[in-house]
């Protein structure tokens, strides 16, 4: 990872010195083990806060949305699920392919605080190194290693895209492909009766707190006015009653159908651990059965399954019961 | 000075949850938030904070306080009943304890929040931080985080039993009525209490400095760092709803034909809609002055206004801000000095 | 109170959202033809079925609808072509997704009724009504308040 990080200053410094770029967006260090964020560089001195370890997780690719990057060109780094959502962005027509010099980043996959925690592991903790397949935790006076697919996220180990579908220069090797199955546990879900998914799906809803991350973090949600924030006709109440909150869950997941490209930082940001996924992934699964499969923002130029049709799709309402 | 042995602590929980609603840390899908307790809750009290603070229960993410009915010209109002004030906080760590003497300052003065006024009635029992996380920093604003002195009632962690410590009549009242299953202390386990609050003090390793900040954050209002720290702001409300502190609300109402009821809940000035007037005027037109409000409003304008800091440094929103915005960072910018045990 | 009685005293609520071409002619001709349906359907009129959004259904079941028809023209005959077409991948995803989330799929239901069919508008009319009132009300999407 040290080498692709020392690539990516090098590469930065020089695109913003030779002016064919007038910003990078990269990630910068923070001061703690986990704290690895946004950075936007408009000086090639700057570079050098530019990093790349196990906690570069969020997407930059909405930050394009920002009116005051409309008129610049920008330069900035893609892992695999970022890629998707910028392709998801430029199918919405959101953001303009020729003003964005992408970097590639294969990546095989990145680390969950929350998971260090669980295993006892984040006191005195002063960073996480990766060599293959192994993870050191460094101390002050110790270190300790361990197979690092342990202690990736979800969304890593189901990841079928690790390697950016589209960029412009690629920063090191390809890694390979090697995704667990991704809809474990929505059949899990699909095989109980309908009242314990109610009771599940409720108890999940019930502690949302309508922060919003979900939406704000997702690249598919870009649209200019959200319904969840009109007044005028006010769709979502601000009181979390649960019909309110099963509205929101419900509308954001079916809104994003045929768009969603399973990035998971919805459910990455969520304070409450709701598991957005499932809901996100029952619809993918739908879409597949139904309609062909059908990977979101993996070519721009396709059409979102849900925004077209064939005259002889089935009509899935007529079933006695949803599968 | 009196102690419970942790087997027995369910006992403990029964036998109070029978005198009033006791609420208490509970998992709940990997979640651990504050809720009522009952025969097989999964209580975790040795995690450090829950996700929500504790201020979720004094001042509710939403309460209805008004009915309303109208028939032909005719409109009736009916408040409702002030809500049930003896229950019973149990695990509440410092820093939160600390969080609820801050919202004290907003809804206990005149005028007073009648609702939250009754809520705050009840008893809080506090339980020590043996090892705070490496993103505490309560002590920053002075608190410690082995001792809680606003609670009723003081607990310490000393493994296979809690030390239990009442500091107010309401605290000395709860504790005479738990005779049979409090225990007296040794003289050796007493002294540990101390031992206790100093380790727990010394392990944060960052020594805060923290003079002259809220002088110096007045100051900060058109400073560079509110420029590179909103750009990657997402505009979500995490860190002001895991607040401790943070008590801004709305007010909106819900109505059915004839009936309706107006409700009061959570607001967050990270939303655009926060400042947004009738006009389409908005006073606070980007992320930049919202993200400005909120540390503002922490460091600068509540001590102002209220003569302490508006944080107590729990170190929620540092722990779950999905890009890191670190307030621990604009302390710093203030003039914060750090120094590493 | 057996649940025989129960399902007896309940009466659901339905509401239907009737295409303006086909469907809600439909019913206009059930109803010229003096056929009967159950009182416990409501028609909202709306230009197309794909203009039903989810949610408007949504909606209904928060304020108290027990079951929510989508009626539309028949694939091929949409005055806008390709309207029921978009409406047909649409409330055949919701209706799994419903279901998945723990709400009974038997709650919605989409039809296509063409103008002529005044007696088949009827007869959905009362199926649903008769399947709904078995089902009992619904509680699980409804507001509390």
């Amino acid at each position: 990872m040290k080498e692709i990080m020392q690539k990516m200053r090098a590469e930065a410094a020089r695109v913003l010195s030779s002016g064919e770029v007038d910003l990078v967006l990269g990630w910068e260090k923070g001061d703690l083990w986990w704290q690895s964020y946004p950075v936007f560089i408009e000086n090639e001195k700057k570079a050098e806060l530019l990093t790349w370890d196990l906690f570069c997780v969020p997407n930059l690719a909405k930050y394009l949305l920002e009116e005051i990057w409309h008129k610049k060109r920008v330069a900035l780094f893609f892992k695999g699920c970022d890629a998707l959502g910028f392709n998801q962005l430029m199918q919405d027509k959101r953001v303009d392919r020729e003003k964005a010099f992408i970097f590639a980043v294969p990546c095989s996959g990145l680390v969950d605080p929350q998971k260090v925690e669980r295993a006892g592991l984040h006191q005195g903790l002063l960073r996480v190194e990766r060599l293959g397949d192994e993870l050191t935790f460094v101390y002050k006076d110790r270190e300790k290693k361990t197979a690092a697919p342990w202690f990736y996220y979800d969304k890593c180990l189901t990841c079928r895209y690790p390697n950016p579908v589209v960029f412009d220069f690629m920063l090191g090797e390809p890694v390979p492909v090697n995704p667990r199955e991704r809809f474990t546990a929505v059949k899990e879900l699909e095989g109980q009766n309908v009242d314990a998914r109610f009771q599940y799906w409720q108890r999940q809803f019930s502690r949302c707190i309508r922060c919003f991350a979900c939406r704000n973090v997702c690249p598919a949600c870009s649209c200019r006015e959200c319904i969840f924030d009109l007044t005028s006709p006010r769709w979502l109440g601000k009181a979390t009653e649960l019909s309110e909150n099963q509205f929101y869950h419900i509308t954001r997941a079916f809104h994003m159908a045929g768009r969603c490209v399973d990035c998971g930082e919805c459910a990455r940001v969520c304070p409450v651990q709701i598991p957005l996924t499932s809901l996100n992934r029952k619809l993918i699964k739908d879409i597949d059965e139904l309609y062909g499969p059908y990977d979101a923002g993996v070519d721009p130029q396709k059409v979102p399954p849900l925004v077209t049709f064939n005259p002889g799709d089935p009509a899935a309402f007529l079933e006695s019961k949803g599968v | 000075m009196q102690e419970i042995q942790k087997a027995r602590l369910p006992q403990l929980w029964e036998y109070l949850a029978k005198k009033a609603p006791l609420y208490l840390p509970q998992q709940e899908d990997g979640v651990i938030n504050f809720a009522p307790w009952q025969e097989g809750a999964r209580v975790k009290l040795e995690s450090l904070n829950t996700v929500l603070p504790p201020k979720s229960i004094v001042f509710p993410q939403w309460e209805t306080y008004l009915h309303f009915t109208q028939k032909a010209r005719e409109l009736k109002l009916t408040p409702t009943k002030e809500p049930e004030g003896s229950y019973i906080l149990f695990g509440v760590r410092p820093c939160d304890v600390a969080g609820i003497t801050v919202l004290d300052r907003v809804f206990l003065q005149d005028p007073v929040d009648v609702f939250y006024e009754s809520r705050r009635r009840c008893t809080i029992i506090s339980l020590a931080c043996n090892e705070p996380d490496i993103s505490c920093f309560c002590s920053a604003f002075g608190l410690e985080p082995g001792f809680a002195p606003a609670a009723d009632i003081m607990l310490w962690d000393g493994d296979k039993f809690l030390l239990w410590q009442s500091l107010t009549e309401k605290g000395e009242t709860l504790t005479h009525s738990l005779t049979d299953l409090l225990e007296v202390p040794t003289p050796a386990e007493t002294e540990s209490v101390q031992c206790l609050r100093e380790t727990a003090a010394t392990v944060q390793e960052q020594k805060w400095g923290l003079d002259g900040v809220k002088e110096r954050a007045k100051d900060m209002f058109n400073a560079p760092i509110w420029d590179s720290l909103y750009r990657r702001c997402l505009g979500c409300g995490i860190c002001t709803y895991l607040c401790p502190t943070c008590h801004c609300f709305d007010i909106g109402d819900f109505s059915r034909g004839e009936r309706g009821e107006r409700f009061r809940c959570w607001d967050s000035c990270m939303y655009k809609d926060f400042t947004l007037m009738a006009s389409g005027e908005n006073p606070r037109p980007t992320q930049k002055e919202r993200v400005r409000q909120r540390f503002m409003h922490k460091l600068s304008y509540f001590p102002a206004q209220h003569g302490l800091y508006g944080c107590v440094g729990c170190g929620r929103c540092v722990r779950k801000c999905p890009v890191n915005i670190d307030i621990t960072q604009v302390i710093k910018e203030a003039g914060g000095s750090i120094s590493c045990a | 109170m057996s649940v025989a009685a129960k399902t007896q005293d309940f009466e659901p609520l339905i509401v239907a959202f009737c295409c303006n071409w086909c469907s809600y002619a439909g019913a206009d001709l059930a109803g010229t033809g003096r056929m009967s349906y159950p009182a416990n359907i409501r028609v909202i009129r709306v230009p197309c079925s794909s203009r039903v959004s989810p949610n408007f259904i949504l909606r209904a079941f928060q304020r108290g609808a027990d079951g929510v028809v989508v009626a539309g023209c028949h694939p091929g005959d949409c005055h806008y072509v390709s309207g029921n077409y978009h409406a047909r991948r649409r409330f055949s995803m919701l209706r799994r997704f419903l279901e998945f989330v723990g709400i009974e799929a038997e709650r919605l239901e989409v039809h296509w009724i063409s103008a002529s069919e005044g007696s088949r508008f009827a007869q959905v009319m009362q199926d649903i009504t008769d399947k709904i009132r078995v089902l009992g009300p619904n509680r699980k999407l409804r507001d509390s308040r």
